[in-house]
Protein backbone atom coordinates (compact mmCIF):
# COMPACT_ATOMS: atom_id res chain seq x y z
CA UNK A 1 0.00 0.00 0.00
CA UNK A 2 1.20 3.75 -0.89
CA UNK A 3 2.25 6.14 2.41
CA UNK A 4 -0.74 8.08 3.27
CA UNK A 5 -0.61 11.36 2.08
CA UNK A 6 -1.32 14.18 4.56
CA UNK A 7 -2.09 17.84 3.68
CA UNK A 8 -1.42 20.64 5.67
CA UNK A 9 -2.69 23.93 5.80
CA UNK A 10 -0.85 26.49 8.04
CA UNK A 11 -0.08 29.88 7.11
CA UNK A 12 2.96 29.71 9.29
CA UNK A 13 4.97 27.68 7.11
CA UNK A 14 8.17 27.43 9.06
CA UNK A 15 6.04 25.23 11.35
CA UNK A 16 4.73 23.50 8.36
CA UNK A 17 8.24 22.80 7.43
CA UNK A 18 8.56 21.30 11.09
CA UNK A 19 5.69 19.14 11.09
CA UNK A 20 6.35 17.80 7.30
CA UNK A 21 9.89 16.86 8.41
CA UNK A 22 8.51 14.89 11.28
CA UNK A 23 5.99 12.91 8.93
CA UNK A 24 7.89 12.62 6.36
CA UNK A 25 10.75 10.93 8.09
CA UNK A 26 7.84 8.35 9.31
CA UNK A 27 6.91 7.59 5.79
CA UNK A 28 3.71 9.75 5.60
CA UNK A 29 3.68 11.86 1.85
CA UNK A 30 3.34 15.34 2.78
CA UNK A 31 1.85 18.24 0.50
CA UNK A 32 1.35 21.92 2.03
CA UNK A 33 -0.62 24.83 1.36
CA UNK A 34 -1.05 28.19 3.28
CA UNK A 35 -4.14 29.38 3.06
CA UNK A 36 -7.59 27.92 3.42
CA UNK A 37 -8.20 28.36 -1.06
CA UNK A 38 -4.96 27.18 -1.77
CA UNK A 39 -5.81 24.59 0.78
CA UNK A 40 -8.99 23.27 -0.94
CA UNK A 41 -7.16 23.60 -4.37
CA UNK A 42 -4.84 21.40 -3.17
CA UNK A 43 -7.36 19.03 -1.51
CA UNK A 44 -9.14 18.54 -5.09
CA UNK A 45 -5.96 17.92 -6.55
CA UNK A 46 -3.92 15.72 -4.32
CA UNK A 47 -6.93 14.36 -2.36
CA UNK A 48 -5.22 13.34 0.81
CA UNK A 49 -5.96 10.72 3.55
CA UNK A 50 -5.83 13.22 6.40
CA UNK A 51 -6.06 17.36 6.91
CA UNK A 52 -3.96 18.55 9.23
CA UNK A 53 -5.42 22.31 9.94
CA UNK A 54 -4.38 25.42 11.51
CA UNK A 55 -7.21 27.06 13.38
CA UNK A 56 -5.96 30.75 13.12
CA UNK A 57 -5.08 31.67 9.61
CA UNK A 58 -6.17 34.85 7.96
CA UNK A 59 -8.99 34.88 10.29
CA UNK A 60 -9.13 33.44 13.69
CA UNK A 61 -11.64 30.80 12.84
CA UNK A 62 -10.27 29.68 9.06
CA UNK A 63 -8.96 26.48 9.91
CA UNK A 64 -12.90 25.63 11.71
CA UNK A 65 -14.45 27.36 8.64
CA UNK A 66 -12.23 24.80 6.51
CA UNK A 67 -13.25 21.99 8.12
CA UNK A 68 -17.19 22.82 8.41
CA UNK A 69 -16.38 23.31 3.92
CA UNK A 70 -14.78 19.84 3.86
CA UNK A 71 -17.14 18.04 5.56
CA UNK A 72 -20.13 19.13 3.37
CA UNK A 73 -18.47 18.14 0.36
CA UNK A 74 -19.08 14.39 -0.51
CA UNK A 75 -15.75 14.07 -1.86
CA UNK A 76 -14.13 15.04 1.32
CA UNK A 77 -16.56 14.48 4.22
CA UNK A 78 -15.13 10.79 5.01
CA UNK A 79 -11.20 12.06 5.67
CA UNK A 80 -10.53 12.66 8.92
CA UNK A 81 -9.39 16.26 10.06
CA UNK A 82 -7.14 17.07 12.66
CA UNK A 83 -6.81 20.65 14.48
CA UNK A 84 -3.91 21.99 14.99
CA UNK A 85 -4.29 25.40 17.08
CA UNK A 86 -2.12 27.64 19.69
CA UNK A 87 -5.51 29.89 20.58
CA UNK A 88 -6.78 27.33 22.98
CA UNK A 89 -5.83 30.10 25.56
CA UNK A 90 -7.18 32.97 23.53
CA UNK A 91 -10.68 31.69 22.71
CA UNK A 92 -10.72 30.01 26.25
CA UNK A 93 -13.03 26.81 24.92
CA UNK A 94 -12.15 23.43 26.02
CA UNK A 95 -11.86 22.14 22.51
CA UNK A 96 -10.63 18.13 23.52
CA UNK A 97 -14.16 18.27 25.30
CA UNK A 98 -16.19 19.30 21.78
CA UNK A 99 -14.11 17.28 19.03
CA UNK A 100 -16.93 14.93 19.22
CA UNK A 101 -19.64 17.27 18.51
CA UNK A 102 -19.54 17.04 14.92
CA UNK A 103 -22.70 19.32 14.80
CA UNK A 104 -20.28 22.29 15.83
CA UNK A 105 -17.09 21.39 14.69
CA UNK A 106 -16.52 18.63 12.70
CA UNK A 107 -13.65 17.10 13.59
CA UNK A 108 -11.45 14.22 14.52
CA UNK A 109 -8.74 15.29 16.97
CA UNK A 110 -6.81 18.52 18.52
CA UNK A 111 -3.56 19.10 18.87
CA UNK A 112 -1.71 21.98 20.75
CA UNK A 113 1.23 23.89 19.17
CA UNK A 114 4.22 23.69 19.89
CA UNK A 115 3.97 19.77 18.63
CA UNK A 116 5.52 17.03 20.23
CA UNK A 117 6.28 14.81 17.49
CA UNK A 118 5.63 11.74 19.39
CA UNK A 119 2.01 13.35 20.12
CA UNK A 120 1.60 14.76 16.34
CA UNK A 121 2.46 10.86 15.31
CA UNK A 122 0.54 9.04 18.24
CA UNK A 123 -2.70 10.69 17.08
CA UNK A 124 -1.95 10.75 12.80
CA UNK A 125 -1.93 6.77 13.29
CA UNK A 126 -4.49 6.56 15.68
CA UNK A 127 -6.60 8.70 13.36
CA UNK A 128 -5.77 6.94 10.33
CA UNK A 129 -6.22 3.45 11.77
CA UNK A 130 -9.76 4.45 12.63
CA UNK A 131 -10.24 5.52 9.09
CA UNK A 132 -9.58 1.87 7.64
CA UNK B 1 -12.35 49.75 46.16
CA UNK B 2 -15.05 50.34 43.71
CA UNK B 3 -17.38 53.52 44.25
CA UNK B 4 -20.91 53.16 45.53
CA UNK B 5 -23.35 54.03 43.60
CA UNK B 6 -25.31 57.15 44.10
CA UNK B 7 -28.83 55.68 44.26
CA UNK B 8 -27.24 53.05 47.06
CA UNK B 9 -25.75 55.52 49.20
CA UNK B 10 -28.86 57.72 48.95
CA UNK B 11 -30.96 54.38 49.67
CA UNK B 12 -28.83 53.63 52.95
CA UNK B 13 -29.11 57.74 54.06
CA UNK B 14 -32.91 57.76 53.96
CA UNK B 15 -32.54 54.29 56.48
CA UNK B 16 -30.21 56.46 58.61
CA UNK B 17 -32.94 58.95 58.78
CA UNK B 18 -35.12 56.26 60.29
CA UNK B 19 -32.63 54.96 62.56
CA UNK B 20 -32.10 58.56 63.66
CA UNK B 21 -35.78 59.58 63.99
CA UNK B 22 -36.10 56.14 66.58
CA UNK B 23 -33.65 57.95 68.33
CA UNK B 24 -35.20 61.26 68.55
CA UNK B 25 -38.80 59.39 69.42
CA UNK B 26 -37.36 58.20 72.51
CA UNK B 27 -35.81 61.84 73.52
CA UNK B 28 -39.31 63.09 72.90
CA UNK B 29 -40.73 60.39 75.35
CA UNK B 30 -38.27 61.04 77.86
CA UNK B 31 -37.55 64.47 77.32
CA UNK B 32 -41.30 65.24 78.03
CA UNK B 33 -41.29 62.57 80.74
CA UNK B 34 -38.46 64.52 82.48
CA UNK B 35 -39.35 68.17 82.11
CA UNK B 36 -42.95 67.57 83.16
CA UNK B 37 -42.14 65.27 86.21
CA UNK B 38 -38.75 66.65 87.26
CA UNK B 39 -38.48 69.91 86.08
CA UNK B 40 -42.11 70.78 86.91
CA UNK B 41 -42.76 72.45 83.79
CA UNK B 42 -46.44 72.88 82.60
CA UNK B 43 -46.39 70.97 79.38
CA UNK B 44 -49.54 69.07 76.98
CA UNK B 45 -48.19 65.62 78.28
CA UNK B 46 -50.98 63.57 76.47
CA UNK B 47 -50.55 65.74 73.17
CA UNK B 48 -47.12 65.35 73.32
CA UNK B 49 -46.84 61.17 73.83
CA UNK B 50 -49.73 61.30 70.75
CA UNK B 51 -47.13 63.08 68.68
CA UNK B 52 -44.42 60.64 69.98
CA UNK B 53 -46.66 57.46 68.77
CA UNK B 54 -47.87 59.26 65.45
CA UNK B 55 -43.96 59.25 64.67
CA UNK B 56 -43.68 56.17 65.53
CA UNK B 57 -46.40 54.84 63.08
CA UNK B 58 -44.89 56.83 60.54
CA UNK B 59 -41.09 55.69 60.73
CA UNK B 60 -42.23 52.43 60.87
CA UNK B 61 -44.33 52.93 57.65
CA UNK B 62 -41.01 54.43 56.29
CA UNK B 63 -39.04 51.42 57.06
CA UNK B 64 -41.54 48.81 55.62
CA UNK B 65 -41.52 51.17 52.66
CA UNK B 66 -37.82 51.09 51.92
CA UNK B 67 -37.43 47.14 52.25
CA UNK B 68 -40.31 46.54 50.14
CA UNK B 69 -38.86 48.52 47.05
CA UNK B 70 -35.45 47.33 47.90
CA UNK B 71 -36.84 44.06 47.19
CA UNK B 72 -38.95 44.84 44.08
CA UNK B 73 -37.51 43.48 40.78
CA UNK B 74 -36.41 47.00 39.30
CA UNK B 75 -33.31 48.86 41.05
CA UNK B 76 -34.31 52.12 42.90
CA UNK B 77 -33.16 55.67 41.02
CA UNK B 78 -31.88 58.18 42.73
CA UNK B 79 -35.00 60.31 42.05
CA UNK B 80 -37.17 57.70 44.04
CA UNK B 81 -34.91 57.77 46.80
CA UNK B 82 -34.51 61.83 46.78
CA UNK B 83 -38.67 61.95 46.27
CA UNK B 84 -39.04 59.35 49.70
CA UNK B 85 -35.91 61.71 51.57
CA UNK B 86 -38.18 64.62 50.78
CA UNK B 87 -41.72 63.30 52.09
CA UNK B 88 -39.32 62.53 55.56
CA UNK B 89 -37.87 66.13 55.49
CA UNK B 90 -40.99 67.55 55.66
CA UNK B 91 -42.98 65.13 57.50
CA UNK B 92 -40.13 65.83 60.46
CA UNK B 93 -40.57 69.48 60.14
CA UNK B 94 -44.41 69.45 60.28
CA UNK B 95 -44.51 67.01 63.07
CA UNK B 96 -41.32 69.17 64.94
CA UNK B 97 -43.94 71.98 64.23
CA UNK B 98 -46.67 70.01 65.74
CA UNK B 99 -44.21 69.34 69.00
CA UNK B 100 -43.37 72.93 69.51
CA UNK B 101 -47.15 74.44 69.33
CA UNK B 102 -47.90 71.72 72.28
CA UNK B 103 -44.87 72.44 73.84
CA UNK B 104 -44.41 76.66 74.10
CA UNK B 105 -44.15 77.26 70.96
CA UNK B 106 -41.57 80.19 70.34
CA UNK B 107 -40.77 79.67 74.17
CA UNK B 108 -39.43 76.84 73.72
CA UNK B 109 -35.69 76.87 72.68
CA UNK B 110 -35.78 73.34 70.64
CA UNK B 111 -37.26 75.47 67.90
CA UNK B 112 -33.34 75.46 66.35
CA UNK B 113 -33.82 71.86 66.11
CA UNK B 114 -35.06 72.66 62.62
CA UNK B 115 -31.61 73.47 61.29
CA UNK B 116 -30.47 69.72 61.71
CA UNK B 117 -32.76 68.84 59.03
CA UNK B 118 -31.68 71.90 57.14
CA UNK B 119 -28.19 70.41 57.05
CA UNK B 120 -29.02 67.11 56.08
CA UNK B 121 -31.62 68.19 53.16
CA UNK B 122 -28.28 70.40 52.12
CA UNK B 123 -26.15 67.13 52.12
CA UNK B 124 -28.49 64.85 50.31
CA UNK B 125 -30.64 66.74 48.45
CA UNK B 126 -29.95 69.71 45.24
CA UNK B 127 -29.59 72.89 46.45
CA UNK B 128 -33.45 73.92 44.97
CA UNK B 129 -34.64 71.56 47.37
CA UNK B 130 -32.53 72.15 50.34
CA UNK B 131 -34.13 75.90 49.88
CA UNK B 132 -37.81 74.66 48.83
CA UNK B 133 -37.19 72.64 52.15
CA UNK B 134 -35.98 75.94 54.45
CA UNK B 135 -38.74 77.68 53.11
CA UNK B 136 -41.28 75.07 54.46
CA UNK B 137 -39.73 75.41 57.92
CA UNK B 138 -39.76 79.25 58.00
CA UNK B 139 -43.27 78.93 56.55
CA UNK B 140 -44.56 76.58 58.83
CA UNK B 141 -42.87 78.07 62.35
CA UNK B 142 -43.81 81.52 60.91
CA UNK B 143 -47.94 80.50 60.81
CA UNK B 144 -47.88 78.69 63.95
CA UNK B 145 -46.47 82.01 65.80
CA UNK B 146 -48.68 84.57 63.97
CA UNK B 147 -51.86 82.12 64.85
CA UNK B 148 -50.97 81.99 68.28
CA UNK B 149 -50.21 85.30 68.05
CA UNK B 150 -53.89 86.14 66.80
CA UNK B 151 -54.76 83.93 69.03
CA UNK B 152 -56.40 82.13 66.31
CA UNK B 153 -54.68 78.59 68.23
CA UNK B 154 -54.66 78.55 71.74
CA UNK B 155 -50.88 78.79 72.71
CA UNK B 156 -49.74 77.00 75.60
CA UNK B 157 -47.60 79.03 77.91
CA UNK B 158 -43.98 76.85 79.66
CA UNK B 159 -45.49 77.67 82.53
CA UNK B 160 -41.93 76.40 84.88
CA UNK B 161 -39.30 77.68 82.29
CA UNK B 162 -40.47 81.57 81.18
CA UNK B 163 -41.52 83.39 83.97
CA UNK B 164 -44.59 84.79 81.41
CA UNK B 165 -46.10 84.11 78.21
CA UNK B 166 -44.12 85.89 75.40
CA UNK B 167 -46.27 84.65 72.49
CA UNK B 168 -47.84 87.93 72.42
CA UNK B 169 -44.55 90.18 72.78
CA UNK B 170 -44.07 91.53 69.42
CA UNK B 171 -40.26 92.62 69.61
CA UNK B 172 -39.40 89.22 70.97
CA UNK B 173 -41.38 87.49 68.52
CA UNK B 174 -39.88 89.22 65.90
CA UNK B 175 -36.32 88.98 66.74
CA UNK B 176 -36.10 85.37 67.71
CA UNK B 177 -38.35 84.78 64.61
CA UNK B 178 -35.04 86.75 62.28
CA UNK B 179 -32.58 84.96 63.76
CA UNK B 180 -34.82 81.45 63.39
CA UNK B 181 -35.45 82.31 59.70
CA UNK B 182 -31.64 83.78 58.37
CA UNK B 183 -30.39 80.38 60.60
CA UNK B 184 -32.10 77.96 58.38
CA UNK B 185 -31.07 79.88 55.30
CA UNK B 186 -27.68 80.33 56.17
CA UNK B 187 -27.41 76.73 57.27
CA UNK B 188 -28.37 75.25 54.65
CA UNK B 189 -26.47 77.68 52.28
CA UNK B 190 -22.83 76.90 54.21
CA UNK B 191 -23.97 73.41 54.37
CA UNK B 192 -24.70 72.99 50.57
CA UNK B 193 -21.65 75.42 49.54
CA UNK B 194 -19.14 72.74 50.71
CA UNK B 195 -21.58 69.77 49.94
CA UNK B 196 -21.25 70.52 46.55
CA UNK B 197 -17.90 70.89 46.57
CA UNK B 198 -17.51 67.37 48.03
CA UNK B 199 -19.63 65.82 45.33
CA UNK B 200 -17.66 67.84 42.52
CA UNK B 201 -14.56 66.12 43.67
CA UNK B 202 -15.81 62.44 44.55
CA UNK B 203 -17.39 62.81 41.04
CA UNK B 204 -13.62 63.87 40.30
CA UNK B 205 -12.36 60.80 41.62
CA UNK B 206 -14.63 58.18 40.36
CA UNK B 207 -14.14 59.64 36.84
CA UNK B 208 -10.20 59.09 37.79
CA UNK B 209 -10.77 55.59 38.68
CA UNK B 210 -12.91 54.77 35.93
CA UNK B 211 -10.15 55.97 33.21
CA UNK B 212 -7.77 54.40 35.08
CA UNK B 213 -9.55 50.87 34.89
CA UNK B 214 -10.01 51.56 31.29
CA UNK B 215 -6.48 51.78 31.13
CA UNK B 216 -5.67 48.68 33.06
CA UNK B 217 -8.26 46.72 30.60
CA UNK B 218 -6.22 48.56 27.62
CA UNK B 219 -3.11 47.40 29.05
CA UNK B 220 -4.51 43.56 29.25
CA UNK B 221 -5.51 43.62 25.78
CA UNK B 222 -2.31 44.94 24.27
CA UNK B 223 -0.13 42.40 26.47
CA UNK B 224 -2.67 39.57 25.47
CA UNK B 225 -2.35 40.13 22.09
CA UNK B 226 1.33 40.76 22.39
CA UNK B 227 1.78 37.56 24.09
CA UNK B 228 -0.28 35.96 22.02
CA UNK B 229 2.04 36.85 19.12
CA UNK B 230 5.06 35.82 20.81
CA UNK B 231 3.69 32.28 21.56
CA UNK B 232 3.19 31.55 18.08
CA UNK B 233 6.67 32.35 17.17
CA UNK B 234 8.27 30.64 20.03
CA UNK B 235 5.79 27.03 19.26
CA UNK B 236 7.59 27.48 15.66
CA UNK B 237 10.95 27.81 17.22
CA UNK B 238 10.16 24.81 19.93
CA UNK B 239 8.54 22.84 16.88
CA UNK B 240 11.78 23.24 15.01
CA UNK B 241 14.25 22.73 17.54
CA UNK B 242 12.24 19.51 18.76
CA UNK B 243 12.96 18.55 15.39
CA UNK B 244 16.53 18.56 15.48
CA UNK B 245 17.43 17.50 19.41
CA UNK B 246 14.96 14.18 18.72
CA UNK B 247 17.30 13.63 15.49
CA UNK B 248 14.50 13.43 12.89
CA UNK B 249 16.73 15.01 10.86
CA UNK B 250 19.56 12.81 10.86
CA UNK B 251 22.37 12.29 13.74
CA UNK B 252 24.77 15.45 15.42
CA UNK B 253 27.40 15.42 16.97
CA UNK B 254 27.79 16.05 21.11
CA UNK B 255 28.22 20.07 21.12
CA UNK B 256 25.42 20.39 18.72
CA UNK B 257 23.37 18.02 20.71
CA UNK B 258 23.80 20.22 24.03
CA UNK B 259 23.35 23.76 22.87
CA UNK B 260 20.43 22.76 21.13
CA UNK B 261 19.10 21.51 23.96
CA UNK B 262 19.72 24.48 25.87
CA UNK B 263 17.99 26.48 23.25
CA UNK B 264 15.35 24.47 23.55
CA UNK B 265 14.36 23.94 27.21
CA UNK B 266 14.75 27.46 27.33
CA UNK B 267 11.81 27.98 24.57
CA UNK B 268 9.79 25.17 26.43
CA UNK B 269 9.75 27.73 30.33
CA UNK B 270 9.72 31.12 27.49
CA UNK B 271 6.28 28.80 26.48
CA UNK B 272 5.30 27.93 29.52
CA UNK B 273 5.44 31.77 31.19
CA UNK B 274 3.71 33.22 28.16
CA UNK B 275 1.41 30.99 28.72
CA UNK B 276 0.69 31.73 31.97
CA UNK B 277 0.43 35.59 30.90
CA UNK B 278 -1.82 34.99 28.83
CA UNK B 279 -3.98 33.14 30.93
CA UNK B 280 -4.08 35.60 33.82
CA UNK B 281 -4.55 38.05 31.45
CA UNK B 282 -7.71 35.98 29.58
CA UNK B 283 -9.22 36.23 33.24
CA UNK B 284 -8.35 39.56 34.26
CA UNK B 285 -10.24 40.67 30.85
CA UNK B 286 -13.58 37.90 30.99
CA UNK B 287 -15.93 39.51 32.89
CA UNK B 288 -17.92 36.51 32.95
CA UNK B 289 -17.13 33.01 34.67
CA UNK B 290 -19.91 30.34 34.30
CA UNK B 291 -21.09 28.88 37.74
CA UNK B 292 -22.17 26.28 38.51
CA UNK B 293 -23.14 23.41 41.16
CA UNK B 294 -20.04 20.84 41.53
CA UNK B 295 -18.70 17.97 43.37
CA UNK B 296 -15.05 19.49 45.11
CA UNK B 297 -14.65 15.98 46.49
CA UNK B 298 -14.70 14.31 42.44
CA UNK B 299 -12.35 17.59 41.54
CA UNK B 300 -9.42 17.23 44.46
CA UNK B 301 -9.00 13.28 43.31
CA UNK B 302 -8.19 13.89 39.85
CA UNK B 303 -6.13 17.07 40.66
CA UNK B 304 -4.24 14.79 43.03
CA UNK B 305 -4.20 11.91 40.26
CA UNK B 306 -2.90 14.61 38.17
CA UNK B 307 0.02 15.83 40.43
CA UNK B 308 0.93 12.12 41.84
CA UNK B 309 3.66 11.41 39.13
CA UNK B 310 5.21 14.53 40.55
CA UNK B 311 5.22 13.76 43.53
CA UNK B 312 6.12 10.38 43.35
CA UNK B 313 9.66 11.50 41.17
CA UNK B 314 10.65 13.47 44.61
CA UNK B 315 9.55 10.57 47.02
CA UNK B 316 6.71 12.91 48.42
CA UNK B 317 3.90 11.77 50.35
CA UNK B 318 0.78 13.38 48.77
CA UNK B 319 -2.52 12.76 51.50
CA UNK B 320 -5.70 14.02 50.90
CA UNK B 321 -8.30 13.94 53.17
CA UNK B 322 -12.39 15.06 52.13
CA UNK B 323 -15.33 15.74 53.86
CA UNK B 324 -18.53 14.20 52.33
CA UNK B 325 -20.31 17.41 54.11
CA UNK B 326 -17.55 19.56 51.69
CA UNK B 327 -18.35 18.04 48.33
CA UNK B 328 -21.08 20.73 46.64
CA UNK B 329 -19.59 23.73 46.16
CA UNK B 330 -20.77 26.66 43.47
CA UNK B 331 -17.84 28.16 41.20
CA UNK B 332 -16.38 27.52 37.76
CA UNK B 333 -14.96 23.68 37.65
CA UNK B 334 -12.24 24.37 35.50
CA UNK B 335 -10.91 27.29 36.68
CA UNK B 336 -11.14 25.58 40.74
CA UNK B 337 -9.19 22.41 39.06
CA UNK B 338 -6.48 24.98 37.87
CA UNK B 339 -6.22 26.79 41.10
CA UNK B 340 -6.12 23.13 43.17
CA UNK B 341 -3.41 22.16 40.15
CA UNK B 342 -1.43 25.15 40.65
CA UNK B 343 -1.57 25.02 44.72
CA UNK B 344 -0.28 21.62 44.79
CA UNK B 345 2.07 21.77 42.34
CA UNK B 346 3.77 24.86 44.23
CA UNK B 347 3.74 22.53 47.15
CA UNK B 348 5.15 19.87 45.34
CA UNK B 349 8.12 21.96 44.23
CA UNK B 350 8.93 23.99 47.02
CA UNK B 351 8.93 20.75 49.60
CA UNK B 352 12.19 19.02 49.65
CA UNK B 353 12.72 15.36 49.00
CA UNK B 354 10.89 12.39 50.95
CA UNK B 355 8.30 15.39 52.18
CA UNK B 356 4.90 16.06 52.85
CA UNK B 357 1.97 17.42 50.96
CA UNK B 358 -1.63 17.29 51.97
CA UNK B 359 -4.95 19.01 50.81
CA UNK B 360 -7.89 18.62 52.81
CA UNK B 361 -11.37 19.65 52.49
CA UNK B 362 -13.60 20.89 55.22
CA UNK B 363 -17.12 22.34 55.71
CA UNK B 364 -17.03 25.09 58.16
CA UNK B 365 -20.86 25.99 58.07
CA UNK B 366 -20.62 29.65 56.23
CA UNK B 367 -18.31 27.58 53.58
CA UNK B 368 -16.20 24.89 51.94
CA UNK B 369 -12.48 25.24 53.03
CA UNK B 370 -9.71 23.50 51.42
CA UNK B 371 -6.29 23.65 52.95
CA UNK B 372 -2.88 22.61 50.96
CA UNK B 373 -0.13 22.28 52.96
CA UNK B 374 3.48 20.50 52.65
CA UNK B 375 6.77 20.69 54.74
CA UNK B 376 8.49 22.50 52.22
CA UNK B 377 10.85 25.47 52.87
CA UNK B 378 8.49 28.05 53.74
CA UNK B 379 7.74 31.46 53.20
CA UNK B 380 9.48 34.38 55.16
CA UNK B 381 6.83 36.17 57.24
CA UNK B 382 7.92 39.52 55.61
CA UNK B 383 7.30 38.58 51.63
CA UNK B 384 4.12 36.80 52.91
CA UNK B 385 1.82 39.79 51.92
CA UNK B 386 3.26 40.23 48.21
CA UNK B 387 3.47 36.35 47.01
CA UNK B 388 -0.26 36.80 45.84
CA UNK B 389 1.30 39.72 43.66
CA UNK B 390 1.83 39.17 39.89
CA UNK B 391 5.57 38.46 38.92
CA UNK B 392 6.78 38.36 42.60
CA UNK B 393 8.64 35.56 43.89
CA UNK B 394 9.90 34.94 47.23
CA UNK B 395 13.37 34.97 47.65
CA UNK B 396 13.95 31.12 49.15
CA UNK B 397 11.95 30.44 46.07
CA UNK B 398 14.22 32.31 43.33
CA UNK B 399 17.24 30.29 45.58
CA UNK B 400 15.21 26.37 44.79
CA UNK B 401 14.08 27.58 40.97
CA UNK B 402 15.48 30.33 39.27
CA UNK B 403 13.08 30.37 36.30
CA UNK B 404 9.57 30.32 37.86
CA UNK B 405 7.12 32.58 36.37
CA UNK B 406 5.78 34.19 39.54
CA UNK B 407 2.64 34.10 38.09
CA UNK B 408 0.75 30.73 39.89
CA UNK B 409 -0.41 31.90 42.87
CA UNK B 410 -1.86 35.50 40.94
CA UNK B 411 -3.96 33.04 39.05
CA UNK B 412 -4.86 31.39 42.11
CA UNK B 413 -5.59 34.64 43.95
CA UNK B 414 -7.38 36.05 41.11
CA UNK B 415 -9.38 32.58 40.68
CA UNK B 416 -10.61 33.23 44.08
CA UNK B 417 -11.46 36.28 43.98
CA UNK B 418 -13.75 36.02 41.00
CA UNK B 419 -15.98 33.46 43.41
CA UNK B 420 -16.00 35.62 45.86
CA UNK B 421 -13.56 33.31 48.17
CA UNK B 422 -10.72 34.75 50.49
CA UNK B 423 -7.31 32.82 50.20
CA UNK B 424 -5.03 33.07 53.50
CA UNK B 425 -1.18 31.45 54.32
CA UNK B 426 -0.07 30.24 56.99
CA UNK B 427 3.98 29.86 57.20
CA UNK B 428 7.40 30.06 59.07
CA UNK B 429 10.53 30.29 56.94
CA UNK B 430 11.63 26.34 56.91
CA UNK B 431 8.79 24.86 58.43
CA UNK B 432 6.55 24.40 55.62
CA UNK B 433 3.08 26.59 54.33
CA UNK B 434 -0.14 26.14 54.67
CA UNK B 435 -3.01 27.75 52.02
CA UNK B 436 -6.48 28.04 53.43
CA UNK B 437 -9.07 28.55 51.18
CA UNK B 438 -12.79 29.69 51.70
CA UNK B 439 -15.31 28.62 48.77
CA UNK B 440 -18.59 29.31 48.60
CA UNK B 441 -21.47 26.25 48.94
CA UNK B 442 -23.51 25.16 47.00
CA UNK B 443 -26.42 27.82 47.02
CA UNK B 444 -24.71 31.08 45.91
CA UNK B 445 -26.94 33.04 48.58
CA UNK B 446 -29.45 34.95 47.53
CA UNK B 447 -28.76 39.10 48.35
CA UNK B 448 -30.32 42.05 48.03
CA UNK B 449 -31.01 44.15 44.68
CA UNK B 450 -28.87 47.46 45.56
CA UNK B 451 -25.79 45.68 47.53
CA UNK B 452 -25.51 43.19 45.02
CA UNK B 453 -25.05 46.15 42.77
CA UNK B 454 -21.57 47.15 43.72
Amino acid sequence: MENPKILIVDDDIDHTKAIQVILESNHYSVVTASDRNEGMEKAKLEKPDLFILDVMMSTWHDGFEMSRELKKDPQFKDIPILILTAVKERTGLGFKSTAGDSEWLPVDGFLDKPVEPENLLSEVTSILSGKS
Amino acid sequence: MKPVPENNRLYKRAHWLITLRWIAIVGVVFGTYICNRILAIELQVSALYSIAILLAGYNLAMLLLLNRLNKGEKELTCREVKKIINFQISADLLLLTALLHFSGGIENPFVFYFTFHMIIASILLSLRESYFQATFAVLLFGLLVLLEYLQFIPHYCLRGFVSHCLHRDGPYLVGTFFVFATALYLAVYMTSYIAVRLRRAEQAYKQANLMLEEKDRIKDEYVLRVTHDIKGHLATIQSCLRVVVNRIVGPLDAQHTDLISRAHKRTIKLTHFVKRLLQLTQMRLSNNLEMEPFSLNNTVHSVVEMVKTKAEDKSITLKSNVEPSADRIFGNQFSIEEMLTNLLLNSIKYTPESGTVEINTTNNGEGIVVEVADTGIGIPEEEQKQIFDEFYRASNARDIERDGTGLGLSIVKHIVNRHGGKIEVESKNGCGTKFRLTLLKEKGGHRGLISSKT
